[in-house]
């Protein structure tokens, strides 16, 4: 074999072989191998060292260097192999599934260091011969740095080689283990204290409570290192140390690392679901990095001190040190100066913390914007991550399909789609305040508002109502939206105004130093920042398209509410209207200004009127027969051309009212001459009162009921027909108004002789509704009339439809003229030509709902989007 | 029998009539006022009648209407606009007549 490899090495030597240098060489080169053989396998003993050192010179002297070097080394390998790996491995055989028994794991390690460090040392036997053999030719480290590589590489080719499927999991598993250890022993009461803390910090306001979670997080971490318990620890992390070590001498480097980098990040995701939970009134993010700061860090902190910190991280650049200036000696409590590997690892841990908070948060971002003013600690959480990770997109997309899934369904009423809009707006304001990611969240929300019909009276309501009927609104209960949109738009245009008061060079620099780009989200065609600037009310208004139309609907829910009012007392109303013209501008507000001014006016003419009639009428006393006064009388004088259409309907008073309205119409003649009164007999309030035997019962009525009730008085039971000729009510009219006396059990219905002629009778008392319903029978119910579907004012449809009909005689002709037509020609038509008085002002939509109506109608036919008269 | 009824009646009539008793018991009635005049719309700014003149925010009081001795009403402010305009005697501007407020 020797002459074989020499043979090929150098084939000129073999012919300076003399027989007994060949002699030499052979006796040599076996005792070597038998010395090596003894001295591998000989179970520690080394007294065949110096003999195996004579050998090595015997052959070095003939040129065999490298041949009984490749000799060892293989020598050592295969011995590896037998003694070493396969015994390693077989400690874990049994354990097939991952959870390995601690003591066998370090027993395992422990046999296999022991194995290898003999190796070495014999290793080292050979490089100290070669080294004695020829000093000065070598540079005396080149032997060992080279052999021990060449023997580190066979060690961990070997054990690569025949590693098992399922050790990775036992390394992981085994660090989990250890690091759920440290991390009881650590922050022990770490979890706790927070709790407890967080709690009384309930009550404060957040900027308050952001604070304090700062400073309780430092504080925290100071208090978790006392160096008493984090001795205490140095044992369990040496031990983890020496695991690490050992595995490192074994080749499996980057396997450990990934080991117990998984087994970290796994933890912290736990601790982080654990700390985040499904409670959003607390900003967790402070907590977390105090956590981070206290176990993970802290363990690491220890292994790689414990290591020396030996891992190459030289090649660490220097641009990479900026983190590392940045951060404060004092962020590193117990640590005296981080290295740069902690330092990176803080970095890795941060994010990974991060980005698993964002997930988190942004999987339950729904739920933490629908309570969103009680939940905007985590909102702010959200938004630092975000800052972090900066995967907004992410928000986004999971945001849409759950309003999608949760919000847009048939079941959720309008009202609470609204506030959940709302809600997102401001909250999605904190998280990026150019706007970039509400644009798009919003859009889904308002595509599907447009589509609903009762959108722009719910837009009303909650813009003018206290809270728009949710309850659930915390805070400033009986504010509407408007208001504390208001207080809003007034803090931003302080803030602005700040900006134009010191606008100099040096605050346009700052200014100018200040500015950030967009978003890369951003989309570029919808302008930059500055003109997307987040107004709610805007957006709420660009549901519904155009301010007209919400102005529009807010009038006839004005008109509604001014015509049943039966004081003058319009305080809020006014309030409400003020705000309004702040937002819509004074113009588009006139109306509605004029509304307000009627009733205004209306409170002082009645007053007038009153005052002066009394006196007229002490001294005429000509309605002293019925007791009729003007005291119990009040009237709302409205300027009609300014109010929405008001449906009028034909009703016979009783006789003495008649008679004060007249004088009432009279005597406001005379005062504002020529102006007269033109009554609306059908509105109005009346409040009355019934007496009974045993009780008296007050109502709020409309002046039909009234009406109706008070012709009993003559005559206790009325026919429908003959009723309703008493009142001046067409039939239909009056059998849906008495069904609320009935519905009372003050009045009795019953078929009398003819089919739709039915009898309606007093009842005797207050029999049935009264005491059956379980009332308490107490002398006075206040009951309101609640007529459902019965208002006073004509809705926005009824008033579009009655504007539209000028325009039917238009479409009707043309579709006469030209047979079929599509929509859009039909609206560009009607905007060419009806240009006059009234100039055709709708849109689109409007034309075609119209047409849609003219269709049911069945005065037109729609077919493939052509209209048609119908034949 | 008829003599409960009497009574309910008679309260009924008292608690919607009998005001000094009943306070609580009230009418609450609406009604829109219009100038009287014969036409709807001031023949000067074309505005409604019952609305007001195009200078004017308020309608009623602040903008009355103003009646000449031709019958012809307009817009208090809008036949005064007309009427300082003209460089000597004013004519109504629909019977071109000699204007003359009516007394």
């Amino acid at each position: 074999m020797a002459d074989s490899i020499s043979s090929v090495c150098n084939l000129a030597i073999l012919d300076k072989l003399s027989d007994g240098s060949i002699e030499e060489i052979l006796e040599s080169y076996n005792g070597f191998c038998a010395a090596t053989d003894t001295l591998l396998n000989g179970a520690g003993d080394l007294s065949v060292g110096p003999q195996f050192v004579s050998h090595v010179h015997g052959l070095c002297k003939h040129g065999l260097e490298s041949l009984l070097r490749d000799h060892f080394l293989g020598a050592l390998e295969r011995t590896f192999e037998k003694n070493g790996a396969l015994k390693f491995w077989r400690h874990f055989e049994a354990f097939n599934d991952v959870s390995v028994e601690e003591e066998v794991f370090y027993n395992a390690l422990e046999e296999i260091s022991l194995e290898k460090q003999y190796q070495e040392k014999c290793l080292l036997i050979l490089v100290h011969a070669l080294q004695s053999y020829n000093h000065g030719s070598h540079d005396s480290n080149d032997y060992r740095v080279e052999l021990f590589a060449k023997y580190q590489m066979s060690v961990s080719s070997v054990l690569m080689a025949t590693l098992p499927r399922h050790f990775p999991e036992i390394l992981h598993w085994y660090f989990k283990g250890r690091l759920e250890e440290l991390s009881t022993i650590m922050g022990g009461d770490f979890p706790h204290d927070d709790d407890d803390d967080d709690d009384d910090k309930d009550d404060m306001d957040l900027d308050d409570k952001c604070k304090a979670s700062y400073r309780s997080g430092q504080m925290e971490i100071d208090e978790c290192y006392p160096q008493g318990r984090f001795l205490e620890n140095n044992k369990l992390v040496n031990n983890i140390g020496k695991v690490v070590r050992d595995l490192r001498s074994l080749g499996f480097t980057s396997m450990t690392e990934d080991a117990y980098a998984s087994a970290i990040f796994l933890f912290l995701k736990a601790k982080v679901h654990d700390l985040a939970g499904d409670d959003y009134r607390i900003s967790v993010l402070e907590s977390i990095k105090g956590w981070i700061q206290a176990v993970p860090l802290q363990f690491l902190h220890a292994l790689l001190a414990y290591l020396g910190d030996s891992v190459s991280y030289d090649s660490v650049s220097s641009g990479l040190k900026s983190p590392l200036a940045s951060c404060p000696s004092t962020f590193y409590p117990g640590i005296d100066t981080p290295s740069e590997g902690l330092v990176r690892w803080q970095l890795r841990l941060e994010y990974f913390a991060y980005e698993t908070l964002q997930d988190l948060r942004i999987t339950k971002l729904f739920e933490i914007i629908v309570d969103y003013p009680d939940s905007s600690p985590a909102i702010e959480d959200l938004k630092q991550c975000l800052e972090y990770t900066g995967q907004h997109s992410k928000l986004v997309e999971s945001f849409i399909s759950a309003l999608r899934y949760r919000l847009l369904t048939a079941g959720a009423s309008t009202n609470d789609i609204l506030h959940q809009y709302v809600s997102t707006i401001k909250a999605l304001r904190t998280i990026d305040p150019a706007g970039v990611f509400l644009e798009a969240v919003g859009e889904p929300i308002r595509d599907y508002l447009r589509g609903r019909k009762d959108t722009i009276k719910c837009i009303v309501t909650m813009l003018t109502d206290g809270t728009g009927g949710n309850p659930n609104v915390s805070g400033n209960t009986g504010d509407s939206l408007l208001e504390e949109l208001n207080r809003d738009e007034e803090n931003q245009e302080n803030a602005g105004l700040d900006d134009d008061f010191h606008t100099d060079d040096k605050q346009a620099w700052i200014n100018a130093s200040r500015w950030e780009p967009d978003p890369v989200e951003a989309d570029p065609l919808k302008g930059s920042r500055n003109r997307r600037k987040v107004d709610i009310l805007g957006m709420i208004v660009g549901i519904i398209g155009s301010k007209d139309q919400l102005v529009n609907e807010y009038r006839v829910m004005l008109a509604e509410k001014l015509l049943n009012k039966s004081d003058y007392d319009i305080d809020t109303e006014i309030r409400t209207l003020e705000l309004l013209k702040i937002h819509f501008g004074e113009s588009s507000m006139q109306k509605c200004e004029i509304m307000l001014n009627d009733l205004i006016d209306s409170k002082r003419t009645n007053g007038n009127i009153k005052a002066t009639i009394t006196q007229t009428s002490q001294a005429g006393s000509e309605l002293g027969d019925n007791g009729v006064s003007m005291d119990v009388f009040d009237a709302t004088i409205i300027s009609s051309n300014f109010w929405p259409q008001i449906q009028d309907e034909s009703l016979n008073v009783p006789g003495p009212v008649d008679q004060l309205l007249s004088d009432y119409a009279k005597r406001f003649n005379e005062i504002k001459t020529p102006r007269k009164l033109l009554w609306k007999k059908s509105l109005g309030t009346v409040k009355l009162e019934l007496q009974f035997e045993d009780r008296a019962v007050q109502f709020v009525v409309a002046p039909v009921h009234a009406a109706i009730i008070m012709q009993f008085q003559d005559q206790t039971s009325w026919t429908s027909k003959s009723l309703a000729a008493a009142i001046g009510v067409p039939t239909d009219i009056l059998n849906r108004r008495i069904n609320f006396w009935i519905s009372k059990g003050i009045l009795a219905e019953s078929l009398g002789a003819d089919s739709d002629d039915h009898v309606f009778t007093l009842m005797e008392g207050m029999v049935d509704s009264g005491k059956n319903g379980g009332t308490n029978g107490s002398i006075e119910d206040l009951i309101v009339a609640d007529e459902e579907g019965e208002s006073s004012v004509a809705s926005v449809e009824d008033q579009l439809r009655k504007e539209m009909t000028v325009y039917e005689k238009f479409i009707l002709g043309m579709l006469t003229n030209f047979g079929s037509m599509a929509l859009d020609r039909i609206h560009n038509t009607l905007k060419m030509f009806c240009i006059a008085d009234p100039p055709y002002d709708k849109t689109l939509q409007q034309l075609q709902s119209f047409l849609t109506g003219l269709v049911s109608e069945e005065k037109l036919e729609l077919r493939d989007g052509m209209y048609f008269l119908k034949k | 029998m008829e003599s409960t009824k009497l009574w309910w009646l008679e309260n009924l009539l008292k608690s919607i009539l009998v005001c000094h008793e009943y306070t609580s018991s009230r009418w609450h009635a609406v009604a829109s006022w219009t100038w009287d005049a014969q036409d709807e719309t001031c023949g000067i700014c074309r505005m409604a009648f019952d609305g007001c003149c195009p200078d004017c925010k308020l309608p009623g009081d602040v903008c009355p209407l103003i009646w000449g001795a031709c019958n012809h009403a307009f817009h208090l402010h809008c036949i005064l606009k007309w009427v300082n305009s003209q460089t000597s005697q004013a004519h109504c501007p629909m019977c071109r007549r000699e204007w003359q407020f009516k007394g």
